[in-house]
């Protein structure tokens, strides 16, 4: 929305600069989005007096005019008798008329944006010197007419400033419209200068003729009073309608309030459409007009408007040109059974006013902003009538707004009120009465107003505001709608006088910290592990394609589905973290790098798992890892990819504390989790002690390989950090005392057949170990190597024994009988032998 | 040709296909050339619905193909130990160099904002990612089809879930958690962070994805010079050093009154006197969130405040471009290494 603030001036005084006026509508009004001044763009425009005009010779259509300009401009070519020449291609260009001049050097206010401005100069045409120019709205920049010049229509000395005479020295504010949803009344100039004296600390009083809530017209009744229904209450809670008679539709509106709907945004068309935009602008009421005929004729010469819903399979011709279907939600205004408008949106094309109307039916209602809201959504109308409607426009302002508007269409128009006014009302206001108490206000606020300081306030902008000691009663003004309770008087109370000049406090507590939750703590460990590791950690969306998921061998059924995305790209909410990875491994790889990894710890979600006790889905948190490596960095040598990736794992679990078993995958394992992962090449992951489930790690099926233009050389895993803080937040300290005497290591290979897994191996170990009673020992295992002669029969798996005791050194016999017996023990379990 | 004729043709198509080594060939079968060239021997009414016939029979067979190549290739896949810790005849695998490995910028931001806050007294609650109308809007004074929904555009799922647009979605649950301890003397402070979505056009500076972090603030007597001191001191410890403040009014439904928060650009960024930079909305808590939570709002009284993550990284480093946040780039990422 653009507010002149020239226009405000009419209305309440300004007497700050126009920074501090816009620093303080900032602060306690409305974000201004810009301004622009006006004032520098006509600043050289000239109201001048053609003093003579005759056709140039040879010429069809051109004029030599003899301007007065009462002698202002310096600098330009005069005649003897001080007047200036300009040659003038204007059809409307007569002697004696006031016209706006543009002397040379001036800019022509229409490029004035304009990377390259248009700098008038004086140059010859047909022979004749032509000094600067005059000009047509579309020069000066008003509305889009170039059929003629300007005529000055009001009453001036020649050389008085154009912008002056039309109060064109102005600023224009573009506000946001978003942050004033709330305040249907500051959508209209009046509306908005209240504001201005408010927080200006001024007392504002609203024009006599507004606040005449039932104004007297006198009628010729030379037509009866239209008949209004309004069908279902809710839909409008005031309908008014008048008609007016010997309406001139060729007449044109006054050149000042041409240039107001100009700077306002809107493009001046006749009087009587003027009115409507000039009152819509002015109060924030919208008008509508219809040919009054033209409404007779759809309905065999009565008019018995009705204001209902639409109806299945019918339609309307809008004045757009567009026809539309109505909807059962639409609110359409008839005559009879004919749609002739989509009400507060836009009227129709049958009963559009044009430049045969002699007389019209002028409505002013308000409609149910919710279904309004619908309108503007389902049939894609965003107009400036509909945008004010759907705040919620008060009904009392109706009357006023009506009978000033026919008055003014009086004057320009010629129009002649013919009937009385019809009032449909169905949503009559009650006034609300908020009753507060002085200290509430202080102690939300923290301020110290007293109970005057806060009825000045407020009377400034027109509460009618009682005040008996500390108690407050507030009688709320019909337009503002959106105050109800205390909270909103405690609001209305810190924004007039200014929310920056209360003083910032800290609020008292006690000495009682904040513990961290441990689920950050664990994350925050878990993520600066692997980034010790040289992991990468991402973010990626929520939401993917379906094809996305398909790849990664996940159904797409089992997943959320957003209705209304932007994009297949964001179709579904993700059933695991993995394949979100899988997608960014080989555009990384393409960008050169050849071997990374990347991890991200982040929620997804699954029909599967159900909702909550508050019914909603369930959550689960992911921690998603993936190693890659291109197929040129040829990586075969150092073994599968499966062992890179379990290599991470590994170090998260002895960092945090723990031990996790792996156990294959089988092959029908049906999660979204473990979907993309090869069941002959990955495992189940579990927590060693516990038996807790921590995830699933492997290298992926050939599919998702393909699917995804992944290289043999990537494996991931993809497991819940809630287990990990289960399993953490359980663990007692690990930490075991120094010994004091030195330790013993024995290397034992083992050969077993080539089935027997190297878990079987060490666990037979640790079995053997842990079944030593002898609490002072001390044995720690470690592999050392894994070897596969090329027969490919049987392994050897060679493992570290450290072993120590607090107590002494221990002797080689001694150490031997131990090795003796773990071995036995193991060789026993696997069926195998020591080399 | 009769529909039995079809079916047995199908199923000696599927068998074949199970049992052979190269089940694409049977695309090339005879049986399916005769299928084709039967369709001109019809009458012209049954042409359309043989044709149709035969398609969806060619289409189970290209899927049972499918099952059988991945079967044959998963053949060929040999089994891992998946409990050694190397491949055999293979050393122990190298972590990836430790000065390539890095956060990302968001997490560590967040952290940092949580930090401070937790200092501050505030219970740190992460916001969920999918969530329902009741806590979006309907807990938060937002009526139904209420126009100030629309600022939201939010995402719906089929069941009519929500992706929430802001981490206000948390406000019921915190307040109604904090009940007790209120009631007993105590007063709620938390804050609430993580994801958020929004129905927008993605571009340099719009995400359908960001994060934000709101705060939550009720005791028996909270007021707004103290949201506007507790928020100042937030950004003066984030950006260490005094800040001026501004404040301009604004409308939220669940707020009364309700602000927009700006501080003047901080010299850390490169700011200059006058230089001021919006960073969240906040107000004073609407007395019917406080009720919806079953707390008394004539006892009771709080501030809340919600702000975007994303603005305070990218102007902390210089960042051009939302969209790197998601990119998983690791151009981006290693910059944070």
């Amino acid at each position: 929305m653009i507010v002149s603030v020239n226009w405000l001036k009419k209305f309440t005084d300004i007497d700050v600069s126009i920074e501090e006026l816009t620093e303080l509508i900032g602060a306690r009004l409305v974000e201004i989005e810009s301004v622009e001044d006006l004032g520098e763009k006509y600043k050289d425009v000239i109201v001048v007096k053609v003093v003579e005009c005759s056709p140039v010779p040879d010429s069809d259509h051109l004029n030599l005019t003899k301007i007065d300009d009462g002698g202002k401009v310096q600098n330009v070519e005069r005649d003897e008798n001080g007047l200036v020449q300009v040659v003038c291609g204007a059809p409307n260009v007569t002697a004696g008329m006031l016209a706006a001049w543009l002397p040379p050097e001036s800019i022509v206010p229409e490029t004035f944006a304009d990377k390259e401005p248009f700098v008038l100069g004086a140059r010859e045409l047909r022979g004749f010197m032509s000094n600067g120019m005059l000009a047509s709205a579309k020069e000066l920049d008003l509305y889009d007419d170039h059929s003629g010049i300007v005529a000055v229509d009001k009453e001036a000395e020649p050389g008085t400033s154009f912008a002056e005479l039309y109060e064109l020295n102005d600023y224009l504010l573009d506000i946001e419209n978003k942050s004033l949803t709330h305040r249907p009344d500051a959508f209209g100039i009046i509306g908005f200068a209240r504001e201005v004296a408010g927080i200006q600390g001024k007392a504002f009083t609203t024009p006599a003729w507004l606040d005449t809530l039932n104004p007297e017209i006198t009628s010729n009744s030379s037509v009866e009073t239209p008949s209004v229904t309004i069908d279902e209450p809710e839909l409008s809670d005031r309908f008014q309608a008048i008609v007016l008679s010997d309406v001139s539709e060729s007449a044109q509106s006054p050149l000042e309030i041409q240039t107001y709907l100009s700077r306002s945004g809107i493009r001046p068309i006749s009087a009587i459409v003027d009115v409507t935009n000039y009152m819509l602008l002015l109060a924030g009421r919208p008008l509508h007009a219809f040919d009054y005929d033209k409404l007779l004729a759809v309905n065999n010469d009565k008019i018995d408007i009705h204001v209902r819903s639409g109806r299945e399979g019918e339609t309307l011709a809008l004045l757009s040109g567009k026809t539309i279907e109505l909807s059962t939600d639409d609110i359409v205004v008839a005559n009879g059974e004919t749609a002739v408008s989509l009400a507060g949106a836009m009227g129709g094309a049958a009963t559009e006013v044009d430049a045969n109307t002699k007389r019209i039916l002028v409505e002013s209602a308000t409609f149910n902003l919710y279904k309004l809201r619908a309108v503007q959504m389902r049939h894609g109308i965003f107009s400036e009538s509909i945008t004010r409607l759907t705040k919620g426009i008060p009904a009392p302002l109706g009357a006023p707004v009506l009978v000033e508007a026919a008055k003014m269409m009086g004057q320009f128009a010629g129009a002649v009120i013919a009937s009385d006014i019809t009032d449909a009302y169905p949503g009559k206001h009650t006034p609300i009465i908020v009753s507060l108490q002085e200290p509430i206000v202080n102690e939300t606020l923290g301020t110290q107003f007293s109970a005057a300081d806060i009825k000045e306030l407020l009377e400034n902008v027109e509460f009618d505001v009682a005040v008996n000691g500390t108690d407050i009663t507030v009688t709320v003004p019909y337009w503002r709608n959106d105050i109800h309770i205390t909270e909103d008087i405690i609001e209305e109370v810190g924004r007039l006088s200014g929310f920056d000049s209360i003083n910032p406090v800290l609020p008292t507590r006690d000495f009682t910290a904040v513990r961290p939750s441990d689920f950050d703590l664990l994350r925050a460990k878990v993520r600066g592990l692997l980034v010790r590791a040289g992991a990468n950690e991402v973010l990626t969306y929520n939401f993917i394609h379906g094809d996305v998921m398909r790849k990664a061998g996940q159904n797409p059924e089992t997943a959320y589905r957003l209705t209304n995305s932007i994009s297949p790209d964001l179709q579904y909410y993700r059933q695991s973290i993995v394949p979100s990875l899988l997608v960014n491994i080989h555009p990384n790889i393409k960008a050169g790098y050849d071997h990374f990894a990347i991890f991200e710890l982040n929620k997804f979600h699954t029909k599967l798992t159900g909702l909550t006790e508050e019914n909603v889905p369930k959550e689960l948190d992911g921690l998603g890892f993936v190693v890659a490596a291109s197929k040129k960095a040829n990586k075969k040598s150092e073994g599968a990819a499966y062992y890179e990736a379990k290599r991470y794992l590994d170090y998260i679990a002895t960092e945090l504390g723990l031990e996790f078993a792996y156990e294959p995958l089988e092959a029908d394992a049906d999660y979204p989790v473990t979907q993309p992962f090869e069941p002959k090449r990955s495992a189940r992951v579990w927590d060693t002690k516990t038996r807790e489930r921590i995830g699933v790690i492997g290298e992926f099926k050939k599919s998702v390989q393909k699917a995804f233009k992944l290289s043999d050389n990537v494996a991931g895993f993809e497991i819940s950090p809630v287990s990990l803080l289960k399993l953490t937040s359980a663990l007692g300290t690990s930490y075991e005392p120094l010994s004091k005497y030195p330790g013993t290591d024995r290397d034992v290979s083992f050969q077993v057949a080539s089935d027997v897994t190297y878990g079987q191996v060490y666990d037979a170990a640790k079995n053997a170990l842990s079944h030593d009673s002898d609490s002072t020992l001390r044995i720690t295992l470690t592999p050392l190597d894994i070897y596969e002669p090329e027969s490919g029969e049987t392994k050897n798996v060679t493992l570290r024994f450290t072993l120590g005791s607090y107590e002494k050194t221990l002797t080689g016999d001694e150490v031997n009988k131990i090795m003796a017996d773990v071995t036995e023990k193991v060789t026993t379990a696997t069926n195998g032998k020591v080399v | 040709m009769p529909s039995h004729d079809l079916d047995s043709v199908r199923l000696q198509l599927l068998e074949r296909v199970k049992t052979s080594e190269t089940p694409r060939d049977i695309l090339r079968a005879p049986e399916f050339k005769d299928l084709y060239s039967a369709i001109g021997t019809l009458a012209p009414e049954e042409k359309g619905p043989y044709g149709k016939a035969v398609n969806e029979l060619k289409q189970a067979i290209e899927t049972a193909i499918e099952a059988r190549e991945d079967e044959l290739e998963s053949s060929e896949i040999e089994t891992l130990d998946v409990t050694a810790p190397w491949d055999v005849n293979s050393t122990q695998p190298e972590f990836l160099p430790t000065n390539e490995g890095s956060a990302h910028p968001l997490t560590t931001e967040m952290t940092n904002v949580i930090d401070i806050f937790t200092r501050m007294g505030f219970e740190a609650v992460e916001s969920r990612q999918i969530d329902d109308d009741y806590h979006m809007f309907g807990s938060l004074n937002f009526p139904e089809n209420h126009p100030a929904r629309d600022g939201y555009d939010t995402f719906r799922t089929e069941e009519g879930f929500i992706p929430p647009a802001h981490t206000s979605t948390m406000q019921n649950r915190i307040l109604k958690a904090g009940k007790d301890k209120l009631e007993a003397g105590g007063q709620i402070a938390a804050i609430s962070y993580g994801r958020v979505f929004r129905n927008e056009d993605v571009d340099a500076t719009h995400e359908h994805t960001f994060h934000q972090v709101e705060g939550v603030f009720v005791s028996k007597d909270a007021t707004l010079g103290d949201m506007l001191g507790t928020l100042r001191s937030f950004f003066e410890v984030y950006y260490g050093q005094t800040l001026r403040i501004k404040t301009q009014p604004a409308y939220f439904p669940f707020v009364e009154p309700g602000l927009e928060f700006a501080i003047e650009k901080p010299a850390a960024l490169g700011g200059k006197s006058g230089e001021w930079l919006e960073m969240l909305g906040c107000g004073m808590i609407h007395p019917n969130v406080l009720r919806e939570a079953g707390i008394d709002p004539t006892k009771y009284r709080g501030f809340a405040w919600g702000g975007g993550v994303e603005r305070l990284v990218m102007l902390k480093y210089g960042i051009e471009d939302l969209r790197h946040f998601e990119s998983a780039k690791l151009n981006f990422l290693r910059k944070f290494a």
